[in-house]
């Protein structure tokens, strides 16, 4: 479960549809307990895979936003992901309505650094915030919890049905994607092998 | 890794590339390496398994990832040293695509579709010109991606095509950083870029 993540949130998200594998995703013990008794996997809804992407991006965002503030990170390489990180902040703006719009609420974004960094640990990110030591520390832990975002679509888009909904996961797949490479080119100016590794980008699931 | 029958095809495709430079300069083949996943292994992963109506679908989406190499292929001679290392890196990742798509396509019932003899790829003279060329054919690829991924069953493959349309999202951006352009202008990649 989410820490901080109040139960309100999560009643309200199951009982407007967003099923019984909600629980295991948010840690509602009971009733994950009850779908498991029953021995059949029951379907996701399409709000509930919204809402781990919101979930995801939000630890993004929050990731952008410590970044940034972080005394041992350049003026140079702010400027650079400022950019960036306003993106990620449409990405949660956008999934948020997305969200609303099926019936469900929003996840509670990290409420601190010590908060983030078990969800970044949970999602096997290497680094933490806070313990920043220069740009290159801050660009390995953004450009991994981006692979960990991309990844989160490429999942999605295995199970999404609603034609609109996979339009705009797939744009903003893309646009973290790119994120990734512009973070590897900062990491690696110049030498593209390096900086754009993948041919086929599927993020670390 | 581009896969046995896609380096074959490749090798084809290559002498059809020499027809397409008539009027643009020498061929330039860059090295193709041979890491990452084949289309044939990937697509054995997808499950379920691709269905046949996707394939006409695929068969566009293959058409274009060509064109795109033959470009590649051709304009590298006409690029700086440091923007030819990035475009033969996108290169070999534009070969992975092919490898993909045909595969796909294959797990699909589907054949290789046929090649055309040549490209017309208009006539770029320099570093600039060859990387606006690039960048167009990167824009139309998205642009096809987008339009096709919704229309693809089942999931996993439209997860597959989600991954190069990634990839080729990925190419726009550093080749409009290389432009001198805002490299990701867009939240929501459109194919405007």
């Amino acid at each position: 479960m989410r820490p901080g993540h109040p139960m309100h949130t999560r009643r309200q998200l199951l009982l407007s549809g967003a099923g019984a594998a909600a629980a295991a995703a948010l840690g509602g013990a009971a009733v994950a307990g009850s779908a498991s008794a029953s021995g059949v996997a029951p379907a996701e809804s399409e709000a509930m895979r919204v809402y781990r992407l919101l979930s995801v991006e939000q630890l993004m965002l929050f990731t952008y936003d410590q970044v940034l503030v972080a005394p041992a990170v350049t003026p140079r390489t702010r400027r650079a992901l400022a950019p960036l990180r306003a993106q990620e902040e449409t990405h949660v703006h956008v999934l948020a309505a997305q969200l609303a719009a099926l019936g469900g609420v929003a996840p509670s974004s990290p409420t601190s650094v010590a908060v983030a960094n078990v969800d970044l640990a949970r999602r096997r990110v290497k680094g933490r915030l806070g313990q920043l030591r220069g740009d290159q520390d801050a660009l390995r832990l953004l450009i991994s919890t981006e692979r960990v975002v991309v990844g989160a679509y490429f999942v999605a888009l295995t199970m999404i049905e609603d034609r609109r909904l996979i339009v705009l996961v797939t744009r903003i797949m893309a646009n973290d994607s790119q994120h990734e490479a512009l973070i590897g080119e900062l990491l690696y100016p110049g030498d593209t092998p390096k900086a754009v590794p993948f041919g086929l980008v599927q993020g670390v699931q | 890794m581009v896969s046995d029958d896609e380096g074959c095809a490749r090798r084809k495709l290559l002498s059809g590339v020499g027809a397409a430079l008539v009027g643009f300069g020498a061929v330039g083949l860059a090295g193709c390496g041979t890491s990452g996943a084949t289309g044939q292994t990937a697509a054995k992963k997808v499950s379920p398994p691709v269905e046949h109506t996707d394939v006409e679908i695929l068969d566009g989406l293959l058409a274009l990832e060509r064109r795109t190499v033959a470009a590649y292929t051709a304009g590298m001679p006409l690029l700086r040293r440091a923007d030819a290392k990035m475009a033969k890196q996108f290169l070999y990742q534009e070969f992975q695509h092919t490898g993909e798509l045909l595969g796909l396509i294959k797990s699909a019932g589907g054949e290789d579709p046929p090649r055309p003899e040549s490209y017309d790829l208009g006539h770029p003279r320099d570093d600039q010109e060859v990387l606006a060329l690039l960048h167009s054919l990167e824009r139309a690829q998205i642009a096809a991606y987008l339009h096709a991924i919704p229309r693809l069953k089942p999931g996993p493959v439209r997860a597959a095509a989600a991954s190069i349309l990634a990839s080729d999202a990925q190419h726009i951006a550093i080749l409009r950083l290389t432009q001198g352009l805002t490299p990701a202008p867009s939240a929501l990649v459109t194919a405007a870029e």
